[in-house]
């Protein structure tokens, strides 16, 4: 748990989606990444994992719009299907996180205060104690690298964040008058979770899996950096600067795009979540880690 | 801050960095290498770090290898093969002592020898001493050997570190404070960062240049270019990061020497399974691989080609790298011929060293192009010796065999590349009890060509060893016969 | 209040336990011998099987487990595979350079966030509160592992005013040793600065709204006396907490921070002994982080119960 964050936003700042500029900003940047993962699927200005040896190690040209690297593959190319690249990770990452985190917390917060919320509290608890890149030190330890178990860590440690997450808003929920009466009505806390709970917190589900959807972008990079995420021939955005560390004296541009990439993402998406939350639900407390 | 800086950063990184202005320190010298030793008992344990660290410093052996791969008395003074082709007498150096005080004396040979094949041994080469039938001492300064039968390589095999020789009294402490007969004595070792030397004063022989001497493990190629530009470093054994080269060439105060390893580097093929127990499916992944643009893409172009299993500086050596050249075209027409028209799947298995991933990676593209669909498996040196090495669990694999002139691992029937070849183990077995160099040398000639008709693997490059140092720091290795750096035939010009 | 601290100390020493055995049985069924490891590539089965018993790998598991539990209770961690000394005493030499880290990284971004984070709620919705907001997002985006290689690339190859990586020891003096650590503190402590500087922010924010505030305006007290004696105080608990909570953040930067600049470190020591399967290590280290975690989770919670009792129930 990262702690409550109130945003205390500034009365103005309601509903047109067109005064938040940050939203503006974030939705256009993702929506160029997205746009160049999906173009990247039928083409790329060079093909993204074919050697070229004899032109290795070339700075930005009009063949090359960011240069080779040093196997004289295209960077503009690898960035391209990194892109498509790390935004697989994040998504399955996240879809796993907010499924299992969903359901804990539901649960937990249907049987608030039983063993079983106790239970699945202090297991949140204990599995986010484990930062994504220590957890997938160690399933690497046990399974070997690969982008599948990075996928796995980062996952993981996302569950805790949305369980604790969805506890803390169906807490809220459950609380309100109509809850009470359906209730007394006698419907079934399934029915009630499923009815009433689910969608009141589906904003606050949407806004924190953006900004998890940055930090995922951050973990798998740090993951590939490692050796220990997407593996070759696969571009990924981390890989490309691992790979640029030891070429840095003769190309230092190398070090410089992925990084850049990196940031632009993390940026559009934490943007965009920003931008969310203000339009959907501009009182909500969130976490970020 | 970042925003502002990286334009400057690109700029910045392009001009050549200025060399460090501190005075020299000429009474101590700090070498930087990539890998720790996990011990320090040369005699406990594989690791060739052990052995960098410890040889000629530490400890010493009977007969030692000099950096032009010759053998040179060290401490034994002198040696006598009798005509009986097994007997050897080697007459010791008096006045010789541990660093504890303890006297060299013949009894220390043959408590080294025997304790290194006792059943308990932990020696990493039991098989240097395993063809010893006996060990008697006459007297403190004789130490008659008597052989089982006749062995070529028998001096060869003593000469390595892990026949150096301990003391019985601190063998046991060896591995965390080590005690020899060498010109330098152990002092500290700050586990994941340095191990400190200081010259042993009562050293028997000419004292080391230098007094203090430290050892600095940097696994990261680039912060080892980072160490020897701001001066933190004086030496860098083997420097890793090959496209960094040329920017050191750049510093006028370093120097970079490129010499050559016994590292024959190969794609690894597992010939016992299919489809590559077929012949045609081996040479067409020779015909595939076009040998000069790997060395150029994974090391930068340093690397010497090879086409067999043996090392160009050894006498024996035949070229055969043209014997299969790179022709995709033939590769195919040889897969077709084998029943893959369409190619197959497999799995590259590669252990860390950066050699053998980037290698690796061309490779792979390079059997792409013909049809062979190769998915790389990345695994850490452990799991490497687990599964592919001792399991046989692998396609192919890439990696460096570093032992000098080590073509007769290719008669063990056991061995991970799952050859099994009688004519080749008979010519293994008379080159072993061969005395004689001249037929012995053809011999290997044979063997050369012998395993290259089988394609056993696909051979690539030497392990180039790249050895940055000081300008005025004099004595480094530029080859490695063995993989040693001794620190006692340094000095400060 | 004292039932609920012993139910915090009952479930603090239970998820120890729970870990624990949890890493044991993850760890004990990694492929891979440490002792053929040890030996290589020309080891001999008798070679494997003398590391074995000297080791005590041919012993049952459960024999394994509660000798290893009954060391971690005693403080005998055992011997390190690989260098063959006792962990404790690497542990104690890496800590050496982990924890002056994470102070240094600690203490970096506290006096960058938090006084960011107060000058943007003093300011709110102003230009500087915009920028600084803008700051904090890109500190944010910025990937620490890359923001150290440019860090060495300008400081240290190109100006030589900062060691590129290593640690001297702190027997080469104070100074230096901080020197070796100010690269890897920055590049740890950017994103974090970050976060604290949205935090405080926030919580500086929510307490000037409160009605103690408001009250000590109309009373007359100038605004900067304000804050300083009312609004931080209340602003900082939920800022303390996260500084204590983002301890587990900082230990795994620490593993890739600690890799850029080839420090001697705890994470270091992790992904080093992963890679030569120097599994005691791995496990003593797992366990000692847990427990760390859960015992700042631990003091949290019990901060928090203090603080406000309706908190308690859970």
């Amino acid at each position: 748990m990262s702690g409550p964050e109130t945003i205390a936003a500034a009365p103005s700042f309601r509903r047109s989606p067109w005064r938040h500029p940050s939203l503006i900003i974030g939705g256009i940047i993702v929506a160029l990444i997205v746009t160049a993962a999906l173009v990247s699927l039928v083409w790329t200005p060079h093909p993204p994992t074919k050697l070229n040896i004899p032109s290795r190690l070339q700075g930005p040209s009009a063949t090359f719009w960011l240069g080779t690297d040093h196997f004289g593959r295209d960077v503009f190319s690898m960035l391209m299907v990194g892109a498509r690249n790390s935004l697989a990770v994040g998504i399955v990452a996240v879809s796993i996180g907010a499924v299992f985190g969903v359901l804990l917390g539901t649960a937990s917060a249907a049987r608030s205060g039983s063993w079983l919320d106790e239970a699945i509290m202090r297991t949140a608890d204990f599995t986010f104690a484990f930062p994504a890149v220590l957890s997938a030190v160690m399933i690497t330890a046990l399974a070997g690298p690969g982008v599948v178990n990075a996928i796995i860590a980062i996952g993981i440690y996302n569950i805790p964040i949305f369980a604790r997450l969805t506890r803390s808003g169906a807490l809220q929920v459950w609380s309100r008058d109509y809850v009470m009466a359906a209730r007394a009505a006698g419907k079934t806390a399934a029915q009630i979770t499923m009815r009433h709970v689910i969608p009141n917190i589906a904003g606050l589900i949407i806004v924190q899996a953006t900004i998890q959807f940055a930090t995922a972008i951050l973990a798998e990079a740090g993951l590939s950096y490692l050796g220990l995420g997407t593996q070759p021939p696969n571009p990924s955005w981390g890989r490309m600067l691992f790979e640029a560390q030891t070429t840095m004296q003769r190309q230092p541009l190398l070090a410089i795009f992925p990084g850049l990439t990196i940031v632009v993402a993390v940026l559009g998406c934490n943007l965009l979540g920003d931008g969310l939350r203000d339009v959907l639900d501009p009182r909500v407390n969130r976490s970020r880690s | 801050m970042t925003k502002k800086s990286l334009p400057f950063l690109a700029f910045a990184a392009l001009i050549a960095a200025a060399p460090g202005a501190l005075a020299q320190n000429r009474d101590a010298a700090v070498l930087c290498m990539t890998l720790e030793p996990p011990i320090l008992d040369p005699t406990a344990g594989a690791a060739q770090a052990i052995k960098e660290v410890t040889y000629n410093n530490v400890f010493e052996t009977l007969v030692s290898i000099d950096s032009a791969s010759k053998l040179q008395p060290r401490l034994a003074e002198n040696w006598v093969l009798a005509p009986d082709n097994v007997t050897y007498t080697f007459k010791l150096k008096s006045g010789v002592k541990f660093h504890d005080g303890a006297e060299f004396t013949s009894a220390d040979v043959k408590f080294s020898f025997e304790r290194a094949v006792a059943p308990n041994s932990k020696n990493a080469q039991k098989a240097s001493f395993t063809p010893i039938e006996t060990i008697t001492t006459p007297d403190p300064l004789t130490v008659v050997i008597k052989l089982k039968q006749p062995t070529a390589r028998f001096l060869e095999g003593i000469a390595i570190g892990d026949a150096s020789i301990v003391s019985e009294k601190s063998a046991a402490t060896n591995e965390t404070r080590p005690v020899g007969t060498g010109g330098y004595r152990y002092v500290d070792w700050r586990r994941g960062d340095r191990l400190i030397y200081t010259r042993n004063e009562a050293y028997w022989g000419r004292k080391p240049a230098i007094k203090d001497v430290s050892y600095r493990f940097i696994a990261d190629a680039q912060a080892q270019f980072a160490a020897i530009q701001a001066g933190d470093c004086d030496a860098i054994t083997n420097f890793g990061a090959y496209e960094s080269v040329d920017a050191l060439r750049k510093n006028p105060a370093l120097k970079v020497m490129v010499g050559s390893t016994e590292g024959e580097t190969m794609l690894a093929i597992n010939n016992a399974k299919a489809p590559f127990n077929d012949l045609r499916v081996r040479r067409a992944l020779a015909h595939a691989i076009d040998r000069k643009a790997v060395i150029e893409g994974a090391m930068n172009g340093v690397g010497v080609p090879i086409g067999s299993h043996f090392s160009p500086a050894h006498p024996a050596y035949v070229d055969l790298t043209g014997a299969v050249p790179y022709d995709p075209a033939k590769a195919k027409a040889l897969l077709r011929e084998a029943g893959f028209p369409n190619g197959f799947s497999t799995t590259l298995r590669l252990p860390p060293p950066p050699y053998a991933r980037r290698s690796g990676e061309v490779i792979a593209a390079m059997l792409g192009e013909v049809g062979i669909k190769v998915s790389i498996e990345p695994v850490e040196f452990p799991q490497w010796l687990e599964r592919v090495f001792r399991n046989k669990e692998y396609d192919l694999s890439i990696i460096a065999h570093t032992e000098p002139l080590d073509v007769g691992n290719y008669a063990r029937t056991d061995y991970y590349w799952g050859y099994n070849n009688a004519d080749f183990q008979a010519m293994n077995t008379r080159a072993n009890a061969e005395m004689d160099e001249a037929k012995r040398f053809q011999i290997y000639r044979d063997m050369q060509k012998k395993i290259l008709d089988d394609q056993v693997n696909v051979f690539l490059f030497m392990l180039p060893k790249t050895t940055v140092a000081k300008k005025d720091l004099e004595g480094m290795w530029q080859n490695w016969p063995i993989p040693v750096s001794p620190a006692s035939e340094l000095s400060w010009k | 209040m004292l039932s609920f601290i012993l139910r915090r100390v009952a479930a603090l020493a239970l998820t120890l336990c729970v870990t624990a055995a949890v890493i044991f049985i993850v760890l004990e069924i990694l492929p891979g011998d440490p002792a053929a490891v040890m030996m290589g590539v020309n080891a001999t089965p008798e070679n494997v099987a003398a590391i074995r018993a000297e080791y005590g790998l041919d012993r049952p598991a459960v024999e394994r487990f509660l000798t290893w539990i009954g060391g971690l209770l005693t403080g005998d961690l055992g011997l390190s595979y690989t260098y063959r000394v006792p962990i404790s005493s690497l542990i104690a030499e890496r800590a050496q350079v982990t924890l002056p880290l994470a102070a240094m990284a600690v203490m970096l971004s506290a006096s960058i966030g938090i006084p960011l984070g107060t000058l943007a709620a003093a300011k709110a919705n102003t230009r500087t509160d915009s920028l600084v907001m803008g700051i904090s997002q890109l500190g944010l985006a910025v990937p620490n592992f890359w923001f150290g290689i440019l860090l060495v690339l300008l400081f240290a190859v190109t100006l030589g005013w900062f060691p590129a990586g290593g640690f001297p020891g702190w027997g080469a003096g104070v100074l230096a040793g901080i020197k070796t650590l100010i690269l890897p503190a920055v590049a740890l402590a950017l994103p974090q600065s970050a976060i604290l500087a949205r935090l405080t922010r926030s919580a500086v924010l929510e307490a000037l709204q409160e009605d103690f505030v408001r009250t000590a305006r109309a009373k007359g007290l100038s605004w900067p006396a304000t804050l300083r004696k009312h609004v931080l105080r209340n602003a900082l608990v939920p800022v303390v907490t996260i500084l204590g909570l983002q301890f587990s953040v900082l230990v795994a930067g620490a593993i890739i921070i600690e890799n850029v600049f080839s420090l001697p470190g705890l994470g270091r020591l992790m992904f080093q002994s992963i890679a030569q399967h120097d599994i005691i290590v791995v496990k003593d280290l797992v366990v000692l982080f847990a427990a760390l975690v859960v015992f700042m989770n631990f003091i949290v919670d019990v901060a928090y119960g203090i603080i406000d009792p309706r908190l308690r129930r859970t």
